[in-house]
C-alpha cells in the first residue's frame, strides 16, 4: 500500500503576537527573522494518520510538498517523524498558487509517483484557512473524498472514516483509492528522536521541478486577494444611565437597537 | 525585533579580517598553551570558523550572496558556543559588534527555515513542555516536593521568587544543587518561593539559536508572570537565564518591576550581611570558571542607532554616542569573593579569566547537537585548571557543571567540580 502525505510550509501561526507585521503593499504576512516556517498544523495530523496506518497494516508513506522555495530543515521532518520518502515539488512557478492550481500540481505528482492508495491532506492549511485543496485535489484524482476525519481505519480495500461534526462524530466508507482530509482530533504528530533524526538523513528525498511533472496549464486564478491588514479593535465602553435598573435595561436596549445590533 | 541583520550591515562591511577575535588581546595572553579564546576556530582552524569568519559570512548572507544554504554552511554557523569571546576581543581594538552578528545570522536563516533538525527538536520540546530537555511540563516543579518552599503558582506570595532553570530542575544531580539553594535562601531568612510546575525556561538557547520567536514568547511570559507576582528579586541559579534576564529581556519594551539577581550575587550579599557563616573550612587548591552568560554576556545590550561620520579618512564618530558592552561589568567579583571568603581554601586564577575568559563549550545549543566540541573544549578548560594547579574547579553554571564533569569522567582525571553552591553548602 502507498500512501501520499501533502504537507505545506506556512508561517508559524504561533509566533508571538507583537511580532506580526503584514506588508500591505505585498499584501502578504511578513514572517520575523528568527522565526521559521512550519509544518501546517493539520498537515501533521494528515501525516501521523499515515503513520498509523503504516503502523498497524504496512504501507510507504510518502509527504509531498509544493512550493516556490521549500525549506528542507522544515519538510524533512515529516522524514525524521516516520515518513519512508519525502518529494519537493519546488518551482518558481509554484509561488502563491491559490488552492485550485496547488491541487492540480499536487495531482500531477500523485500520478507521477502512481499506484497510490491513499492520499492524505490536513482539513485546512492554517495561513490561509481555506480548506479546497484536498477535495480539489480528489476531484482531480477521480477519487472519492472524506473530510475532516477524527479517525481513519482500513479494511477488506474499503476505508471508514470517522467524521467530525458539530455534536459528535459520523462514519462515512469509501473504497480506496481515496482522499482523506485529516482533522487535529486524530491526534498530534508522534515525537522525533535522535534516532529517528538520523536514520532520516538517509531517507531519500527527491526534487521535482514543474518541466519534471506532466503538469496540463495552470488554472488562472481564482481568488483575488482585494487587501490584506490586521484588523483595528476598537473598544468603547458606554454606561447606561436610569433610575431603577429597568430603565437602565431599557436604555441599553435602545441603544443596541440604534447601532443595529439588536 | 531586535535580531535583525541588515542592522549590522556596517560591523560586517568594516571587519578588517585582523583575526584579533581569535585569541584574548596580546596584554592579556599569559602562555601560548593557552592563548586561544574561540573554541570554534581553535578546534576547526578555517577562518569561516572564528567571529570575524563569521561576520563575513554574515555579511554574504544579508547581501543575499548566498544562493543556496548547504548542510556544511549550517554545520559552520553552528558549531560555535555563542560565548562572545570574539566580540570582546575584537572591541579591544575596533569596537565592531561581533556576536549580535553572530545571533542575528542564524535568526536570518532560522526565518528562511535553516536550522539544524537537532534544534527541531529541542524547539518541539520548548512549545510542548516549556523546557529544552525534552521533559514533562509536569514534573518541572518535582525537584521541590518536601521542601516546604512557598510555590507562587498556587497563589502564595513571596518577596523573592528561584527561578531554577531547565537543567536544574530536571537533572536529578543538579536538582539536588537547587535544593541547597532554596535551603541556603531559608536558612538565611530570605522570603523564597518558586514557581513550581509553572516555571518556563528563560529562552535563551531558543534566543542563542536564533529561534528569536520562541524567545520573546518566554521572555515576554516571564516578565509578565513575574511582574503579576508582585516579587521584587528573581533569583536565578542558572547564568544562561541570567544572562538572558539581564541582557535581553530588558530589550522587549515590558517593565520589569523586579531585580534580577544571579545565585552568586544574592549568597555574597547575604555572607557580607553576616546572615549566612563559614563554620568549616575545606582546604583545597581551587579556580573559579567564569560562565559567559554571568561574565561578559550578562551586560544589558544597548543597540544603537545614528549617524556615524569618517573623520581623518579613519575614525568613524557617531552621533549621539554609542555604548559598547565590552564585557567589564559581568558578574566576576561576586563568586571570587565567596570562594575567597571560604576558611582554608587557596584560590588560584586561571590564566584566561573575566571577560577573557574561555567557554565550557556548552553554550547555544552545542551540548546537545555537538556534544563533540563541547567536551572538546571543556578539556582544553580542564587541563588550564590542572597547569595552575587546581585541585578543584568551581563555577556557577549548570551548563558548565554538567559538561566539564562529563569531559572529568571521559578524560579520567581527577579534578573535582563543583557548583558554588555545593561549595558553600559543604562550608556553612
Ligand atoms: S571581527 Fe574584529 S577582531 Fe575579528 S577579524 Fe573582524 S575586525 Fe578583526
Ligand atoms: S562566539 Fe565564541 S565560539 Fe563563536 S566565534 Fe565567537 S569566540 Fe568563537
Amino acid at each position: 500500500m502507498q500512501i501520499v502525505v501533502c504537507v505545506k510550509q506556512v508561517v508559524d501561526p504561533e509566533m508571538p503576537h507583537s511580532a506580526f507585521r503584514v506588508d500591505p503593499e505585498q499584501k502578504r504576512v511578513v514572517p520575523p527573522p528568527g522565526t521559521p516556517p512550519v509544518l501546517s498544523p493539520f498537515d501533521q495530523n494528515a501525516l501521523e494518520a499515515a503513520l498509523q496506518i503504516r503502523d498497524r497494516l504496512g504501507a510507504k508513506v510518502i509527504a509531498v510538498s509544493m512550493g516556490s522555495s521549500l525549506a528542507r530543515p522544515v519538510l524533512s521532518r515529516t522524514l525524521a517523524a516516520g515518513a519512508d520518502e519525502l518529494i519537493l515539488l519546488e518551482d518558481p512557478s509554484f509561488r502563491d498558487l491559490d488552492s485550485f492550481a496547488a491541487a492540480g500540481v499536487l495531482a500531477a505528482a500523485v500520478r507521477k509517483i502512481g499506484e497510490v492508495d491513499m492520499v492524505f491532506t490536513g482539513r485546512q492549511s492554517s495561513d490561509w484557512d481555506s480548506g479546497i485543496t484536498g477535495c480539489v485535489l480528489a476531484e482531480e484524482l477521480g477519487f472519492p473524498c472524506i473530510t475532516v476525519a477524527s479517525k481513519v481505519e482500513i479494511a477488506d480495500g474499503q476505508v471508514r472514516v470517522e467524521r467530525v461534526i458539530a455534536d459528535g462524530f459520523e462514519v462515512v466508507e469509501a473504497p480506496l483509492p481515496c482522499v482523506v482530509t485529516i482533522d487535529s482530533a486524530l491526534g498530534e504528530l508522534r515525537q522525533v528522536t535522535l534516532q529517528a533524526l538520523s536514520a532520516a538523513r538517509k531517507k531519500p528525498l527527491r526534487l521535482w521541478k514543474a518541466a519534471d511533472l506532466d503538469l496540463p496549464p495552470l488554472p488562472p486564478p481564482r481568488c483575488e486577494l482585494l487587501d490584506l491588514f490586521v484588523p483595528k479593535r476598537e473598544t468603547n465602553c458606554e454606561f447606561m444611565d436610569g433610575d431603577t435598573p429597568g430603565a437602565a435595561a431599557a436604555r441599553l436596549a435602545e441603544r443596541l437597537r440604534e447601532e443595529g445590533l439588536l | 525585533m531586535i535580531l535583525e541583520l541588515k542592522d549590522y550591515l556596517d560591523d560586517m562591511k568594516r571587519c578588517a579580517r585582523c583575526s584579533l577575535c581569535k585569541w584574548p588581546p596580546l596584554a592579556q595572553m599569559k602562555s601560548w598553551r593557552f592563548s586561544n579564546n574561540c573554541p570554534s576556530i581553535a578546534r576547526y582552524n578555517f577562518h569561516t570558523y572564528s567571529g570575524g569568519g563569521r561576520m563575513a559570512l554574515g555579511l554574504a548572507l544579508a547581501e543575499g550572496r548566498l544562493d543556496t544554504i548547504t548542510d556544511e554552511l549550517l554545520n559552520i554557523v553552528y558549531r560555535c558556543t555563542a560565548c562572545g569571546a570574539c566580540d570582546s576581543s575584537c572591541k579591544y581594538n575596533a569596537e565592531l559588534e561581533v556576536l549580535w552578528p553572530i545571533y542575528s545570522t542564524r535568526a536570518h536563516l532560522a526565518g528562511m527555515g535553516y536550522f539544524l533538525p537537532e534544534h527541531s527538536m529541542i524547539i518541539d520540546s520548548l512549545r510542548k513542555e516549556d523546557n529544552t530537555l525534552m521533559k514533562p511540563k509536569a514534573d518541572r516543579g518535582k525537584w521541590a516536593e518536601g521542601l516546604g518552599v512557598k510555590d507562587l503558582s498556587k497563589g502564595e506570595k513571596a518577596e523573592v521568587v528561584y527561578h531554577a532553570g531547565c537543567l536544574y530542575c530536571y537533572d536529578p544531580e543538579l536538582s539536588a544543587i537547587a535544593r541547597d539553594t532554596v535551603l541556603l535562601l531559608k536558612q538565611a531568612g530570605v522570603d523564597v518561593g518558586i514557581r513550581g510546575s509553572q516555571e518556563t525556561c528563560c529562552g535563551s538557547t531558543a534566543f542563542q539559536l536564533g529561534f528569536q520567536g520562541e524567545f520573546i514568547k518566554f521572555a515576554e511570559s516571564n516578565i509578565d508572570d513575574w511582574n503579576a507576582a508582585g516579587v521584587a528579586r528573581v533569583v536565578t541559579s542558572c547564568a544562561c537565564g541570567f544572562g538572558i534576564m539581564k541582557s535581553v529581556y530588558p530589550l522587549l519594551g515590558r517593565q520589569m518591576k523586579f531585580e534580577v539577581l544571579h545565585i552568586t550575587q544574592y549568597l555574597d550579599e547575604l555572607l557580607k550581611q553576616g546572615k549566612l557563616r563559614f563554620s568549616r573550612s575545606f582546604p583545597a587548591r581551587v579556580t573559579y570558571h567564569d560562565p559567559c552568560n554571568l561574565g561578559r554576556k550578562s551586560e544589558t545590550y544597548v543597540p544603537w542607532k545614528g549617524t556615524e561620520k569618517k573623520v581623518l579618512g579613519q575614525f568613524i564618530l557617531r552621533e549621539p554616542e554609542k555604548a559598547v558592552s565590552r564585557g567589564w561589568n559581568g558578574v566576576y567579583e561576586p563568586p571570587r569573593d565567596i570562594i575567597r571568603s571560604v576558611p582554608g581554601i587557596q584560590f588560584v586564577e586561571m590564566e584566561r579569566i573575566m571577560e577573557y575568559s574561555w567557554c565550557c563549550g556548552a553554550g547555544s545549543g552545542v551540548k546537545q547537537t555537538m556534544n563533540d566540541l563541547a567536551l572538546w573544549t571543556a578539556s582544553e578548560r580542564i587541563a588550564e585548571a590542572k597547569s595552575v594547579g587546581g585541585e578543584a574547579i568551581v563555577t556557577a553554571c549548570a551548563w558548565c557543571e554538567q559538561n566539564l564533569k562529563e569531559a572529568v569522567r571521559q578524560t579520567g582525571g581527577n579534578l573535582m567540580v563543583y557548583d558554588i553552591v555545593e561549595l558553600v553548602r559543604q562550608a556553612l
